[in-house]
């Protein structure tokens, strides 16, 4: 059986579900708006008293936060609701119903869920990334948009393998199963450009936890602060970093014995 | 039996729950330390060699390692508990027993609060020990205030959480209006700075609310920003009249609430 025609049923069905209570929809974009607002807000508390943070303005930190949404309402649309569920299955045994089923299981288990109102964070994250941009009075050049296109995709495959990395230590620690918390975190780094945070915090979150690049470097290419070279360069990270997920996702799963066994 | 027993019994309980949990609860308290150390991140790249609103980076590193310790000890997650409780229906079997529900819910805030702050503490006196910056003189006369008025302030938290989490007699939403709480006293409360940083109208209306005596006041005593018998029984007043409002509010919803809960079932 076609796995893409397996996963388009279960989104179907998911759709009609999920289209049964829109009042959802109201109620998470309230939600956003209101999150974006506090974040709005405690920026502008920086700024009180600073022009400037790790060199980039106020507008152009607003990029970021843009970005920071957008990439957000990926892991809540895709990867909260159909992966965060793993850690919780490998300990029920539940994890059993995906195995037998003829496709491949990370896949599966990676994106057979999807929460689509939370879609609408992509949707106001790139608007607010936008009304910055028309703040800074940059019009970003073709080539730009392109970059920050391929940026942001590479910055979404690092997010989700760092998913698949977290949910993966499930198996060896069955009793973590709020593991994504450790995610919620970290990624809150991601919320100002890497070169804001003194020396400690920086090499936390740019060497040990790669989280801040998935926001700095595709704000970078919309702001033209990047280097053609560093697009590139994410997108080998990304291809590196979605491989050595997968290893370890197949390392995991040959632990897990099952309900029965 | 006696409060002291049945108390014993229930921390008891609550611990050994935790127990089983631990290294979720240590993905909790990470959560809580995230934020501000992050926050502590950005005010020390923005202080530079100077002074921001009479804060030098120092400062700023005693006041949230402070936040981390006091949020820690007065952090009440009762709301979301509760929520639980009353749409899954985990109320009834707690509503037969002998002993109000609420006592469960303070145990069980002993003895998480027991387990994480300690953690916390140790990590402070760590990081002292290795960095100056974040040393505190020796006070005990005002760790002592402090303690009153963390006590006072996670007892307000408290009934602040378990009253919004009864709002869900009424609303399933009862966890969002927490979480916008949450969003305002990010500001109000100085969680993501010191009050003295916020234009003063804003930092006014945090002083006039409950927001700066759920975090700040303590706070702010621990590290000496407030000082004085004047400013300190101030601020104590303060915690005990909102303390006192957010009781009285605690008593009318639940009065109203369980009434209306029990309409369901009958």
């Amino acid at each position: 059986m076609n796995p893409m025609r397996m996963l388009a049923a279960f989104w179907r069905l998911n759709l009609a579900e999920e289209l049964q209570y829109r009042a959802n929809f109201v109620a998470s974009v309230l939600g956003t708006v209101f999150y974006m607002a506090t974040a709005l807000l405690t920026l502008a508390l920086f700024f009180r008293h600073t022009t400037a943070l790790g060199g980039w303005d106020y507008w152009e930190i607003v990029v970021l936060l843009g970005v920071f949404n957008a990439l957000t309402g990926v892991i809540e649309a895709v990867l909260r609701p159909g992966i965060g569920q793993l850690a919780g299955e490998v300990r029920s045994g539940e994890l059993d119903l995906v195995l037998v089923k003829p496709v491949d299981p990370q896949a599966f288990v990676s994106f057979r869920r999807l929460d689509i109102w939370r879609f609408a964070d992509v949707v106001l994250g790139l608007a607010l990334a936008a009304y910055a941009l028309h703040r800074l009075h940059r019009v970003p050049s073709l080539a730009q948009v392109a970059t920050f296109g391929l940026t942001l995709a590479a910055a979404a495959v690092v997010v989700y393998a760092i998913w698949v990395a977290l949910m993966s230590l499930a198996f060896w620690f069955v009793s973590v199963e709020n593991i994504a918390v450790l995610f919620d975190a970290v990624y809150e780094g991601a919320r100002y450009p890497v070169s804001a945070y003194p020396g400690a915090l920086r090499f936390l979150f740019v060497y040990l936890i790669p989280i801040a690049w998935t926001t700095t470097i595709p704000a970078s290419a919309l702001t033209g602060r990047l280097r053609p070279g560093s697009a590139l360069l994410a997108a080998v990270v990304a291809g590196v970093v979605f491989a050595l997920a997968r290893v370890l996702w197949r390392t995991a799963l040959k632990r897990y014995t099952g309900a029965s066994g | 039996m006696s409060w002291t027993r049945r108390y014993g019994a229930l921390i008891r309980n609550a611990w050994l729950i935790d127990l089983q949990y631990r290294a979720s609860i240590v993905l909790w308290m990470l959560w809580g330390v995230t934020e501000p150390t992050i926050a502590l991140g950005i005010w020390w790249a923005i202080a530079g060699d100077g002074r921001i609103g009479g804060y030098a980076r120092a400062d700023f590193a005693r006041y949230f390692f402070a936040v981390m310790l006091v949020n820690q000890l007065t952090i009440a997650w009762d709301s979301w508990y509760l929520d639980r409780w009353i749409r899954e229906g985990e109320l009834n079997f707690r509503l037969a027993r002998p002993l109000h529900p609420a006592h469960e819910a303070v145990a069980d805030n002993i003895a998480y609060k027991a387990r994480t702050a300690s953690v916390i503490l140790v990590v402070w006196l760590i990081a002292a020990a290795a960095w100056p910056a974040v040393r505190l003189p020796l006070a005990p006369g005002r760790w002592a205030v402090t303690a009153v008025a963390v006590l006072l302030a996670a007892a307000m938290r408290f009934f602040i959480s378990f009253t919004t989490g009864l709002l869900a007699f009424w609303t399933t939403r009862a966890t969002a209006i927490m979480e916008l709480h949450a969003g305002v006293s990010l500001f109000l409360a100085g969680r993501i700075a010191p009050l003295s940083l916020l234009p003063p109208a804003v930092a006014g209306v945090a002083g006039v609310l409950w927001f700066r005596y759920m975090l700040a006041f303590p706070v702010e005593l621990l590290t000496g920003a407030v000082y004085g018998s004047d400013a300190v029984l101030r601020g104590l007043a303060g915690q005990i009249v909102w303390l006192g409002v957010w009781i009285a509010a605690y008593r009318v919803v639940w009065t109203r609430g369980i009434r209306k809960y029990g309409a369901v079932g009958g």
